[in-house]
């Protein structure tokens, strides 16, 4: 009787704690667990382009989470998405001219609506209006404005050289194409390690049609698009010499690790390193604080 | 010419056991309500293959959680998402791994025994003494059986995925050094309830445990009363359930996704 009597306890024991798993699955790792909220007001706004928004989606004030996306509608014979936000009865008090802003968080992040406050007494109610947005950013749009593509010119006229010393240079790979203002002028020819200084020295074949760039030019490693290639962009100086074959380029940039950049403007804020600065005028391959290496990601 | 009589030999082989089972399934279901009365017998089984199980599955469960963690830490952090390594893990698991490894693992574990316990019963001519006592062995032997699995490999299935989901947490914040923050709030962020949890989760496992167990027990039950057959019937188990549960994973994540 008393190894029955085991049994059940053990059985009951057993269907207790499954069920008490499934729950804590249910509730604590699954959106579930960010729905729990209480009393909420909605307010809508009208957003050109919503991008990837998708409902219950979080609403934020200065990063902090305040409701979510309830709906997201599009008005028949309009030309703009209607979404309605769902905001929790505690944060009253929201100006009625704050902007709406669809953000995504991190790169590859979904997107959320965050609120920056205008500076109107009258607060939004239940039914209110927003009525500044700005649409989700195409990120692709951002990008192009900032970095143009470009392949490496035909070295017709025949090459010089000079060479860079870089702390850190990516992902550069020889072939790679050299900029000025944008347009391609060389290329990478050779990308070597220094034994010494433990740096890497990158020989640039730079076109003899461009033989007016001034020695205290600087180099600087960058990256086209997001995940695109990596070139050399040299920024003009302001020195009457002007870089000769062999010569070297003092004033160099490494390569900036875009996730350590992403991470620095997007998500929370990483740890602070400090990149070589072509501006600040120093090749100190020795500083620790740029060897970062190579492995990404822990923020 | 012989070879082709061969393969229909196979074929026709495969369906009139698939057929078989089905049949013994709807037989099985008859004989449900009769084991009602045997209520201890089958609390007993949920013991057995339920509870016991335990140790395999929450082992299991935690070493795929975190190989799972090491693996994607490993390849995420080529595109710098490495913070997403919660949010894989969790849906690997909830939706495929879970559900598949438990329903393989009580296969082996449980299944193996179902299917040797009543076909030594039938070996040994118990089931046929049950018959002449008036007691139905449907009721009494099969049923509980297959009402206990039934039972058991879903919350078996549920223990699985939160150790998993522990053992990645294991990894990926104690080890790899991901915050834990970013780690559980990309999960909720993404994780969806009725898609992973009750989708994945819970509908899988339940069929996983009604496919499963009637195998077993069919295997069991229709076993060839010798000491080879037993041996035969228990290899057939395995087998047969390892390829029921993943082409019904494959059919029921078409349906589902």
């Amino acid at each position: 009787m008393t190894q029955r009597r085991s049994y059940a306890v053990g059985t009951g024991l057993f269907i207790v704690l499954g069920f008490a798993a499934l729950v804590y699955l249910a509730t604590q790792t699954t959106s579930v667990a960010n729905t729990g909220q209480g009393a909420s007001y909605t307010v809508d706004a009208q957003f050109a382009n919503v991008g990837q928004l998708k409902p219950r989606a979080p609403v934020k004030v200065a990063g902090v989470r305040i409701g979510q996306v309830k709906s997201i509608e599009l008005t028949p014979g309009h030309e703009e998405a209607t979404v309605k936000l769902a905001i929790d009865e505690k944060y009253k008090g929201i100006p009625d001219d704050s902007v709406a802003t669809i953000f995504t968080s991190g790169l590859l992040g979904d997107q959320y609506v965050g609120l920056s406050f205008g500076s109107s007494k009258k607060s939004l109610d239940e039914g209110g209006h927003i009525a500044l947005t700005k649409p989700a950013q195409q990120l692709e749009d951002m990008l192009g404005r900032f970095f143009g593509g470009g392949s490496a010119p035909d070295r017709i006229g025949g090459t010089y050289h000079v060479t860079g010393h870089f702390t850190n240079i990516g992902s550069l790979t020889p072939g790679a194409t050299v900029k000025l203002a944008g347009v391609p002028i060389g290329s990478v020819g050779k990308v070597m390690l220094t034994n010494d200084k433990l740096d890497a020295v990158v020989t640039l074949d730079i076109d003899k049609r461009y033989d007016q760039i001034p020695d205290d030019s600087a180099a600087a490693v960058f990256t086209s698009g997001l995940i695109g290639s990596q070139y050399v962009a040299i920024q003009p100086g302001g020195s009457p010499d002007m870089l000769k074959d062999g010569d070297q380029v003092v004033l160099t940039q490494s390569a900036l690790q875009l996730e350590d950049l992403i991470g620095k403007f997007l998500v929370n804020g990483s740890p602070s390193d400090n990149k070589n600065n072509a501006g600040n005028g120093q090749q100190s391959p020795s500083n620790p604080q740029q060897s970062n290496p190579p492995a990404p990601g822990k923020k | 010419m012989n070879a082709r009589i061969e393969r229909n030999g196979v074929v026709s082989n495969a369906l009139a056991q698939i057929g078989a089972c089905a049949l013994f399934g709807l037989t099985l279901l008859g004989a449900v309500p009769g084991s009602f009365r045997h209520f201890r017998e089958t609390l007993r089984q949920v013991w057995f293959v339920g509870a016991m199980s335990l140790t395999i599955i929450m082992t299991c469960g935690l070493f795929v959680g975190m190989v799972l963690a090491l693996q994607l830490y490993d390849v995420l952090s080529i595109f710098g998402g490495t913070s997403a390594t919660g949010t894989v893990v969790a849906i690997a698991i909830y939706r495929e791994l879970g559900p598949v490894v438990t329903a393989l693992l009580f296969a082996g574990r449980a299944g193996t025994s179902i299917t040797a316990e009543i076909g030594l019963m039938r070996a040994t001519d118990q089931i046929d003494a049950m018959e002449m006592m008036a007691v139905d062995p449907l009721a009494y032997v099969a049923a509980p059986r297959f009402l206990a699995g039934i039972v058991a490999v879903p919350l078996l299935t549920v223990m699985f995925c939160t150790m998993g989901v522990l053992g990645g947490h294991l990894v990926g914040v104690s080890w790899l050094g991901i915050d834990n923050g970013t780690f559980w709030s990309n999960m909720t962020a993404t994780v969806d309830v009725w898609k992973d949890i009750v989708h994945g989760v819970i509908v899988k496992s339940f069929v996983f445990g009604i496919v499963v167990t009637l195998i077993a027990v069919f295997q069991g039950y229709t076993t060839p009363p010798t000491s080879e057959g037993v041996a035969y019937a228990t290899t057939r188990t395995v087998v047969a359930s390892s390829i029921a549960i993943l082409a019904l994973d494959f059919v029921l994540t078409a349906f589902l996704v």
